[in-house]
């Protein structure tokens, strides 16, 4: 008995120490001041049109910056035409070192390649590839699962959940997708409705509507219809505006990233959002950058950073939402 | 007496005054192109290495050969956007044949049979413009923006709006291969160059097309069977809408939605070709040249290190400029 005790004791201690380590770490990070003084680093971005990417390319700019390095910043405008061509013309420019954010993986990864066998090192965001030294990001998988267990609670686990799922070929989305799925083994009386939605980009929260308002008509109040689920929150934005227009309080609407206008939603009681895993893609953009000055003054990256999340409901809306919402500023995430 | 003498005089004048407008306009076109290539030079650092050279050419791979398709719709037809023709399916339509080549790849029909049905769709959506154009005489700006939604919905049917992943030996060879130091795509774009400057400046065919473009009732009087060719002009448009496809699918290693944004850049370097042509028309050359000015001025930009979201709104500017001088010039 006293055995176990110790152990059990031995163990907390021991988790304490870990947690005190890692905190020591991401301070020590955070506290980095390793100068790029002289170096030209290249950011390339598939897209700035939404909150989180514009924050994350932000992030990584104003960081790089604050270390003195040259920053060649690319933004393709949603076109991996363009993104390709802008990869393309970095690489005979021969920088320091490439971030790139997002986008396609079945378009990026050969390119990625180039990038390496070029012998520029690569580091990304929120695109988990094996040609990167190290990806920042949030913890997807926690993501997946946290908002897919949110959600089962709400729906009492039973019920029937539309899935908005148009991008599968964006790693981080197809983890949280996946996530999803392996939570809903669990619940055998849940049932996702098919064929599943496809967001779109642009005209996300447009279309989610017109999709959303599709589906509500479909699937009556008695339906057992409860959620909506996208892997991101612009489509959720649209998709709590389709459920409010069309009165019903047997929906609620589920969505990842931290977006200020979903967060909003999902903080007003009275509205069908029904929770958000808030990101922090400013961090997670400057992280990056510390990541990138970090290796090139000669320091061992890991493979992968991640950035907390936070999981905020209609519950725990006024304690924590605070920070994500429109009025708290742009930097504040 | 006086008068009857003047007269002639007074329209020789005013001839070699039009002519000696559109002389400095197309000789102000070439002078602008040649600066800014000998500013980015000097200015922007590693533009001339042999490696960033080949870029471009890659880079404007894409947008020249669908410009192609435009301008010989242009010649077919006259660059009268309002009674010419004109061919806004062809973006659409590119992206709708990448869709049916990484589709039939992904169900395992091999590269040939996608590469067929793919220029194949392409040819159909052309045919589709020249009924829509000749035989129910709608006006081409809105019979071919008709067209372009066709094609657009059936991308959206074919693929669901998501990306559609393809990969095969060809695509790769395409996409990565080199030849005498020199990439596949750039290949392309210099053969496909040829042979149309050939067939179309050198060839009874081409010279043909001309004269329907050029002068459509004279042409029908010469005995040209008129309607065939401007038929043949968008079916030919809708043929390199099916070959770029395939090149875009092995540069993106996929099939993604987005082609049909590429119209914008494409009606800008057909209609900018024509201003470094002789005569102020549409011809393979100057739609090379155009084509190849835009890719220039995306990577100068970035190589000086402007903002890229200056580069569409310059873009714009240029083209701006040089529609309004050749619509002047024409005037005179």
């Amino acid at each position: 008995m006293h055995q176990r005790r110790y152990t059990t004791l031995g163990m907390l201690a021991a988790s304490v120490a870990l947690n005190a380590m890692a905190t020591a770490m991401v301070n020590a990070q955070e506290a980095s001041t390793h100068s790029l003084e002289g170096k030209v680093i290249g950011v390339t971005v598939i897209g700035t049109d939404h909150h989180w990417d514009l924050m994350a390319y932000r992030g990584q700019i104003d960081q790089l910056e604050e270390l003195g390095a040259e920053v060649i910043a690319l933004d393709a405008g949603r076109n991996d035409q363009t993104q390709i061509s802008q990869i393309q013309t970095l690489i005979a420019q021969q920088p320091d070192a490439i971030l790139e954010q997002l986008g396609n993986i079945d378009v990026l990864d050969p390119w990625l390649q180039r990038i390496t066998d070029a012998g520029i090192p690569l580091f990304t965001v929120d695109t988990s590839t094996p040609h990167a030294i190290n990806n920042t990001t949030s913890n997807n998988y926690n993501i997946g699962a946290e908002l897919a267990l949110q959600m089962m609670q709400d729906m009492g686990a039973e019920g029937k959940i539309a899935v908005f799922n148009g991008f599968q070929s964006v790693p981080v989305c197809k983890i949280r997708y996946d996530q999803l799925m392996y939570v809903l083994e669990s619940y055998p009386n849940v049932e996702v409705i098919q064929p599943e939605l496809r967001d779109v980009i642009p005209n996300t929260v447009q279309q989610a509507y017109s999709d959303t308002n599709d589906v509500l008509t479909q699937h009556g109040p008695d339906s057992g219809l409860k959620a909506i689920w996208a892997c991101w929150d612009v489509p959720t934005i649209g998709a709590s505006q389709a459920i409010s227009d069309a009165g019903r309080t047997d929906v609620k609407a589920y969505g990842v990233d931290g977006s200020p206008e979903f967060v909003e939603m999902v903080a007003d009681p009275d509205s069908p959002a029904g929770a958000v895993v808030a990101q922090q893609p400013y961090e997670i953009g400057r992280q990056a950058a510390r990541n990138v000055a970090a290796y090139l003054n000669g320091e061992d990256v890991p493979p992968f950073t991640f950035v907390s999340a936070v999981l905020i409901n209609k519950q725990n809306a006024g304690e924590v939402a605070g920070p994500f919402l429109p009025q708290a500023g742009d930097g504040a995430q | 007496m006086t008068t009857t003498i003047d007269a002639p005089n007074g329209r020789e004048g005013q001839l070699n005054s039009g002519n000696l407008s559109k002389l400095a306009i197309r000789l102000g076109a070439f002078a602008a192109f040649a600066g800014i290539v000998i500013y980015f030079a000097i200015a922007a650092r590693g533009f001339t290495s042999p490696f960033n050279l080949t870029n471009i050419v890659e880079q404007s791979t894409i947008l020249g050969l669908l410009a192609f398709g435009v301008t010989v719709v242009f010649i077919g037809t006259g660059t009268d956007v309002q009674r010419g023709g004109i061919d806004l399916s062809i973006a659409a339509n590119a992206g709708l044949c990448a869709a049916v080549y990484a589709v039939l790849m992904r169900q395992g029909f091999g590269d040939a049979v996608s590469i067929v049905a793919a220029i194949a769709t392409g040819m159909i959506i052309g045919l589709l413009n020249g009924l829509a154009v000749v035989t129910l005489r709608i006006i081409p700006l809105l019979a071919t923006l008709a067209v372009m939604n066709i094609a657009a919905g059936l991308e959206l049917v074919l693929t669901e709006n998501t990306v559609i992943p393809v990969q095969s030996p060809l695509l790769q060879v395409i996409a990565f291969g080199r030849f005498l130091g020199i990439s596949t795509l750039a290949w392309c774009f210099i053969v496909i160059s040829v042979l149309l400057i050939w067939a179309l400046q050198y060839s009874p065919l081409g010279l043909r097309l001309y004269a329907v473009g050029g002068h459509h009732e004279a042409a029908r009087a010469a005995g040209i069977r008129t309607g065939r060719y401007v038929y043949a002009a968008y079916i030919f448009a809708g043929f390199m809408a099916g070959v770029t496809s395939i090149l875009i699918v092995s540069r993106l290693s996929a099939s993604t939605t987005g082609t049909g944004l590429m119209l914008l850049p494409i009606l800008a370097a057909a209609l900018l070709g024509t201003v470094f042509s002789r005569r102020f028309i549409p011809t393979i050359g100057g739609t090379l040249l155009a084509a190849l000015f835009i890719g220039v001025l995306a990577n100068g930009f970035q190589l000086l290190g402007i903002s890229s979201y200056w580069v569409a709104g310059v873009q714009g500017v240029l083209i701006l400029c040089v529609v309004a001088m050749t619509s002047f010039a024409k005037r005179d």
